[in-house]
């Protein structure tokens, strides 16, 4: 399958600076679900007295689950493949023809290839949805098999799904959703066949997660069987990983699906370096390795592309570009491009070698310069979102330790490291502050939301602060307006006082896709949109709203009562605020009035202004609109302009 | 920031200019000429029109001047006026490089050359009503004192210099300068005298500078700042509740956002190609060459490169599958997975989500349970709006009520009708002159990645036990060792202010965009030295990207004991090439699965599941033989899944195959094997022995890089990094794709 986005690179070389970020991102990711289907599996978890009490058998929950995780994966990550695979069926199907090499035709009995390993199209988002909203379709598909079936012939199913659909994919995930620990516990020789296979698929380059479903009176156990199936790559933090997870499915708490869910949600996503082995320098001739993790990447809706409607059914039309010489329209090959700056209406050329120089800021590191205070970073100074490390061990053995001994430096004395930042070969350097995170759990189901480690967040440089117009020295409120106003921020805190990203999904986002679903699966059109940003008016009113309006009241009254002293002291600085306000203020009040028109001003204004020496801040045309006004010559310089004002005072 | 500008450079050119002094090798004429290259590149670099600026040779040969001319006064003899006001273009600049030598004269009067410079701004900037524009007014005089100076009338001279609005620079070379630090020993006679004169000049404008070229070179590394003006993104209602249903009981405040920060981008290269000359006759005759474009009548032999673009659709009828489809035969729409759904242009906008400009608060968090490395980028700053008293005191109750919980709020703001709405945090900002909020965007539930990571605290083991002692967890002699290092490397206090106070070092104020500004000197260097190597990274550049060394030298010992109490161990570079016995990965059981792989059976490669079975045979090879058997094997997997293609589908498979294939026979180092391989590949695949026309493979091939290993990746290998390169091309290129 081509990838459309190769053709789109090279528009796309204009934007350097963001470019090799974008190129880890389109790092492609396939999960193939493979969900157990068998009694007990299709068992309701015993009802239980409490109303959350859940309803769905293992294998409809697992199915549901893949549902969502289908549509999240739609819109979040649109050009990565998933796939749902049931094995324990009677029935068995597997890919139309057209994907099934003719001379090596295997059949995969008890297999029912649900949906194959593709980037999702609306059918199979159809046909899961068909099985989750239809009980009498989830009925007739899912009839457990009587015959004794291998796992083995399950994993080379898996196997060659991966193979034929997914050959050159980064990343490729096989979930497995499954209430059996010991498949094989009496056949010997189909537990050998299945440790065959599953070496077969990691040596494919298949990781294969187990997500296992335990019973209220049982208890999985993988060293039955699975620890012969699933491997684990020495390097990675083998030992450091978090404790394996156990679903219950019980029938109370939190329902099975709910921790489904979040589990594989954790999962699902896969875990994308932004870059590896990272030379981290805590000093001079000091350096441990890290990783580097974009946790954070701004999701938007997808741009409109153009699809040709001339065939069956509507098609993208794949475009590419070609790049042309503006007067000849010769079409020009890569090689022959040059790089050049607009410079004084002409261009300023550089070799290839020196635009690259001119890049270079020497390799990749990330460099401590030293320490401070954490509230030395102002709320304000933030450019970019920040990027997650952790440690590795791969260049340098003790890189956790020490990793760890710094974080909980940072972490216990609030400070935070300064940096030298460069991610990657002839990446823009960085100023970054280095900050800890604590490790923050789900409270309802214990998995992990924040992990624990250090952030590089960049600082801005002196060219990327801006400022606001010059405005005129504020009025500062008064006391009791602001205790007004404290009461109000104290009613209306969020729940558990912090924002949980979770509970905002983006309204863009999911509107665009909400009506791209309804479009492709011919679902009627909603009219309204869910906007969970919408703040919650009714108990804003409920629980503030009398505060408001006394805030409100009062505020009108603060108002008049200033522009009433104001008025009394003709212009000058009104006295609210504490005494020692800052001088600067009085003299911009002062200049202020000055500036009023100078036609606009009494006699004994203008008297005064001789007096305060004001008289020559204002302009020639000032004067000149004055002396016309009193019917005198309007001609000469500015002195003599002033003369003649002082002149009339004097006579007058 | 006046957007006009009228800068008229003064440039002494008098003969005692070609000497050196002050141990300088380069002339004095060069040394000045240092900081008016400079500045005269940096107008030209910001491409503006408005940007005007005029050259006048001082103690020049000629008399050539509009006052000379019209008035035939000695006064203004050997005065030149070399460039004109006006923007500065490239072919300027070069003429301007010649004229520029030092003249065979000391005649010349720098006050006289003043004056012209004056009259020149004036008339330049007088608009056509009369009445003066509103222009940025400077003279820059660069000269070395010498020669004589009529200083008889600096008064009225000064008087109108301050009545055009003109800001006086005047920059001496070897001027004594005590405030900077510069006196010259051996001033020749006059020249102290000649100062003291154009200083008094400059002290009697209302605005001018008076210094030394020393100071001046100094300072032209210190990377200038642009202050963009002030970018609104929002004006309109601070909301807090509903309006239209709660009248009584809603805050509404008017306010404008502004940025606060945003990424100063370096400038960007445009593409160009050498234009094609005669070589293209055809398509040259029927192009407008008539057409004379200005923007690039400078640089004839450069032609700017456009995109064009092709579509394509799949259609199994068509050779190769696909078909090229017009770009006028397309509708649009969006993609929902692999699902292409219309949508007609009478419902264009049916995905997008109807939105009003608005600027309400969600509610409010205590400030520490905020965690600043969650939010999504570039802040801004809220204001009241300042002629609206109500709303400037009931800003300002708001911010201080914030200011006094310690909390922050949670706002959604839409910027305009149609926009996208997003959720910031608004922070309050108190200053002596300045009250305001100041905000960043937070991240969506779709933002967020999460991707689990073991705790830093404890240790889980595979069997579920947690333990607080491990190798990957520090000792409590590294902590302690870390806590003394970290607080010795503090950097809060560690600069010096104008007073000589220690202060915070590496304030924001003093750090500069790299990429920006080594781009923008470089370009202006290119300009007037269009010969010369690029430079490093200046200085100012660089000073921050190590710890400042007497903070390191006076800290030796905490990091000494660091490095002692971590005992961090370099990992040596992978062993490579071990052929055979390879040590063997095992499942989480540590189950022996090779024992249970049946050997005579695996010596076979199965085509589907050849990556598996090659692996296999590799890892438990006994001799080179069982490898080279392998690698046949694939091969002939490889041309297989080519030749059986349908249009492309076998390709990424193949693609793989090959990939495999190249990374395990590099990493035994046998390249001879795959080299071998690629080389018979590439010549049937040329010939159409693979199921016919399949050059578009080797275009992937070439993307992925799965050519002939060359000595850069192995050094023993006998294929050069270029006959790696050559090996790519194809010797018949495609027919272009574009048509």
């Amino acid at each position: 399958m081509a990838d459309p986005k190769e053709s789109w690179k090279q528009e796309d070389d204009e934007e350097e600076e963001d470019i090799d970020e974008t190129s880890y991102i389109s790092q492609k990711d396939a999960v193939l679900f493979a969900i157990d289907v068998s009694e007990s599996m299709l068992l309701s978890p015993p009802s239980s007295d409490s109303n959350k009490g859940e309803t769905d058998s293992p294998t409809i929950a697992a199915i549901k689950c893949a549902y969502q995780i289908m549509q999240q994966r739609i819109i979040s990550s649109p050009k990565d493949m998933m796939g749902v695979l049931l094995f324990g069926t009677e029935e068995s199907k597997f890919q139309e023809e057209e994907y099934s090499n003719s001379r090596g035709h295997l059949a995969y009995p008890h297999c029912y290839l649900l949906s194959d390993l593709n980037v999702p199209a609306a059918e199979d988002v159809k046909v899961l949805k068909a099985i989750v909203e239809d009980d009498e379709e989830a009925k007739s598909l899912l009839v457990p098999t009587k015959e004794p079936f291998s796992m083995s012939n399950v994993l080379f199913c898996a196997n060659q799904i991966f193979t034929t659909k997914a050959p050159n994919f980064g990343s490729r995930r096989l979930f497995i959703i499954t209430d059996k620990d010991d498949p094989h516990s009496t056949d010997k020789k189909a537990r050998s066949q299945a440790a065959v296979r599953a070496k077969d698929l990691y040596d494919l380059g298949v990781i294969i997660e187990l997500f296992p479903i335990s019973h209220a009176d049982h208890e999985f156990d993988r060293a039955n069987f699975y620890d012969d199936i699933i491997y684990r790559d020495p390097d990675e933090e083998s030992t450091l990983l978090a404790a394996p997870n156990n679903f219950k499915s019980s029938g109370d708490g939190i329902s099975l699906l709910t921790n489904l869910i979040s589990d594989i949600n954790s999962k699902q996503v896969a875990k994308r370096t932004l870059f590896s082995n990272l030379p981290f320098e805590i000093g001079p001739g000091f350096k441990i390795s890290v990783k580097g993790y974009n946790l954070l990447q701004k999701q938007a809706p997808a741009r409109s592309s153009f699809i040709w409607l001339g065939g069956e059914t509507p098609q993208i039309a794949v475009g590419e570009s070609a790049r042309m010489e503006e007067d000849t329209t010769r079409i020009v090959d890569k090689a022959e491009i040059k790089k050049a700056y607009k410079f004084g209406g002409t261009q300023i050329l550089f070799k290839p070698e020196e635009q690259k120089e001119l890049k270079t800021f020497g390799p990749p590191v990330l460099r401590i310069i030293g320490f401070k205070p954490q509230n030395m970073l102002p709320f304000w100074a933030s450019v970019k979102k920040s990027t997650f490390i952790y440690p590795s061990e791969e260049d340098y053995v003790g890189s956790t330790r020490v990793f760890a001994a710094l974080w909980q430096k940072l972490l216990n004395d609030k400070k935070m490291g300064v940096a030298w930042y460069i991610a990657r070969t002839n990446a823009t350097p960085l100023l970054v502050a280095i900050l800890p995170s604590q490790e923050r759990l789900d409270e309802a189901t214990n998995i992990q939301v924040l992990p624990a480690g250090l952030w590089l967040y960049p600082l801005p440089f002196a060219d990327d602060i801006r400022n606001p117009p010059d405005v005129p020295t504020p009025i500062v409120s008064p006391d009791n307006l602001v205790d007004e106003m404290r009461k109000i921020v104290q009613q209306l805190q969020l729940p558990k006082a912090h924002y949980d990203p979770v509970k905002y999904p983006n309204p863009s986002l999911q509107w665009h896709y909400r009506i791209l679903q309804a479009y492709a699966l011919d679902e009627e059109i909603p009219d309204v949109p869910e906007d969970k940003t919408i703040p919650k008016y009714r108990q804003i009113n409920k629980r503030a709203g009398e505060y408001i309006n006394n805030w409100q009241k009062l505020l009108a009254e603060q108002v008049q009562l200033f522009q009433k002293e104001r008025k009394e002291r003709g212009g000058l600085k009104h006295e609210i605020e504490d005494d020692d306000g800052p001088p600067k203020k009085k003299a911009r009040t002062s200049a202020k009035a000055a500036t009023k028109g100078l036609a606009e001003m009494s006699a004994d204004d203008l008297r005064k202004a001789v007096e305060a020496g004001t008289l020559g801040k204002h302009s020639v045309a000032e004067f000149k609109d004055l002396l016309l006004a009193k019917g005198l010559s309007t001609s000469g310089r500015k002195q003599e302009l002033i003369d003649r004002v002082e002149q009339w005072l004097d006579d007058n | 920031m006046a957007d006009k500008q009228a800068i008229v450079y003064i440039v002494d050119q008098g003969a005692s200019t070609a000497e050196s002094h002050s141990g300088r090798e380069e002339s004095d004429l060069e040394y000045g000429m240092r900081y008016v290259w400079d500045k005269i590149a940096t107008t030209m670099a910001a491409n503006r029109t408005t940007w005007n600026l005029g050259v006048l040779g001082l103690r020049s040969d000629d008399s050539v001047n509009p006052l000379y001319s019209s008035e035939g006064d000695e006064g203004y003899g050997n005065i030149s006026l070399l460039k004109d006001l006006g923007p500065m273009r490239m072919n300027e600049l070069a003429n301007l490089q010649t004229s520029l030598k030092p003249s065979s004269t000391n005649s010349g009067d720098a006050i006289s050359a003043i004056i012209i410079a004056v009259s020149m701004i004036e008339e330049f900037t007088t608009l056509k009503s009369g009445k003066p524009g509103k222009f940025l007014r400077r003279i820059v005089l660069v000269t070395d004192g010498q020669g004589t100076l009529d200083d008889s009338d600096l008064d009225s001279i000064a008087d109108k210099i301050n009545e055009v609005d003109i800001e006086l620079v005047v920059i001496g070379i070897d001027f004594d300068d005590l405030e900077f630090g510069f006196k010259e020993e051996d001033k020749p006679e006059g020249k102290a005298s000649n100062e003291a004169i154009l200083q008094s000049l400059v002290q009697k404008c209302n605005s001018g500078i008076f210094g030394t070229v020393a100071e001046a070179v100094q300072n032209l590394s210190i990377p200038e700042v642009k202050t963009p003006r002030p970018y609104s993104t929002f004006k309109g209602p601070l909301a807090l509740g509903d309006f239209a249903k709660y009248p009584d009981s809603t805050m509404l405040i008017d306010v404008e956002r502004y940025f606060k920060t945003h990424i100063a981008r370096a400038v960007t290269a445009s593409s160009f190609v050498t234009r094609a000359s005669t070589a293209n006759e055809e398509t040259g005759a029927s192009s407008k060459t008539l057409e004379e474009d200005t923007e690039m009548a400078d640089a004839p032999e450069l032609s700017a490169v456009k995109s064009t673009f092709t579509y394509k659709v799949n259609d199994p009828t068509a050779p190769g599958g696909k078909k090229d489809v017009s770009r006028d035969d397309l509708a649009k729409g969006f993609e929902y997975g692999r699902t292409a759904v219309h949508i007609s242009a009478s419902e264009e906008n049916v995905t997008k989500l109807e939105t009003t400009q608005s600027f309400s608060i969600i509610g409010f968090i205590p400030s520490d349970k905020y965690e600043k490395y969650l939010n999504m980028g570039e802040s801004c700053v809220t204001i009241a709006k300042c002629i609206n008293v109500e709303a400037v005191i009931a800003l300002s109750s708001f911010i201080h009520a914030l200011h006094e919980l310690d909390s922050y709020a949670v706002a959604r703001i839409v910027a305009k009708d149609g926009k996208d709405p997003v959720i910031i945090l608004l922070a309050p900002l108190i200053e002596p002159d300045f009250e305001g909020l100041v905000d960043v965007p937070l991240p969506f539930a779709e933002d967020i990645r999460m991707y689990r990571f073991p705790p830093l605290d404890r240790v889980i083991t595979t069997s579920g036990a947690t333990v607080t002692k491990h190798r990957n967890l520090p000792t409590d002699e590294l902590t302690n060792a870390m806590s003394d290092y970290v607080n010795a490397m503090d950097l809060s206090t560690f600069g010096k202010d104008d007073e000589g106070q220690p202060t915070e070092y590496m304030p924001m104020e003093d750090t500069y965009s790299p990429a920006v500004h080594r781009i923008n000197q470089a370009i202006r260097k290119r300009a007037i030295h269009p010969d010369a190597p690029v430079d490093p990274p200046a200085e100012v550049l660089m000073k921050w990207s190590h710890p400042p060394d007497e903070l390191v030298s006076g800290n030796a010992s905490e990091l000494k004991a660091l490095i002692d109490a971590a005992s961090v161990k370099k990992v040596p570079p992978k062993q490579n090439g071990r052929r055979f016995n390879r040590e063997t990965i095992k499942p989480l059981s540590g189950l022996d699965v090779d024992s249970l792989l049946d050997r005579d059976h695996r010596q076979k490669i199965s085509i589907e599941n050849s990556i598996p079975d090659f692996k296999q045979i590799v890892s438990s090879a006994t001799s080179d033989s069982n490898i080279h058997d392998a690698a046949k094997q694939m091969s002939n997997i490889i041309c297989q899944l080519v030749k059986d293609s349908t249009g492309d589908s076998g390709y990424s498979r193949a693609l793989e195959n090959m990939k495999v294939l190249r990374i395990e026979l590099l990493s035994l180092e046998m390249p001879d094997i795959y080299n071998d391989f690629i080389r018979e590949f590439k010549r049937r695949l040329m010939e159409g022995d693979l199921g016919g026309d399949r050059r578009e493979f080797f275009l992937r091939v070439r993307g992925e890089k799965l050519g002939l290993i060359d000595n850069m990746a192995l050094d023993f290998c006998d294929v050069s990094e270029e006959d790696a390169a050559q090996f790519y091309s194809m010797k018949v290129g495609l027919p272009s794709r574009a048509k």
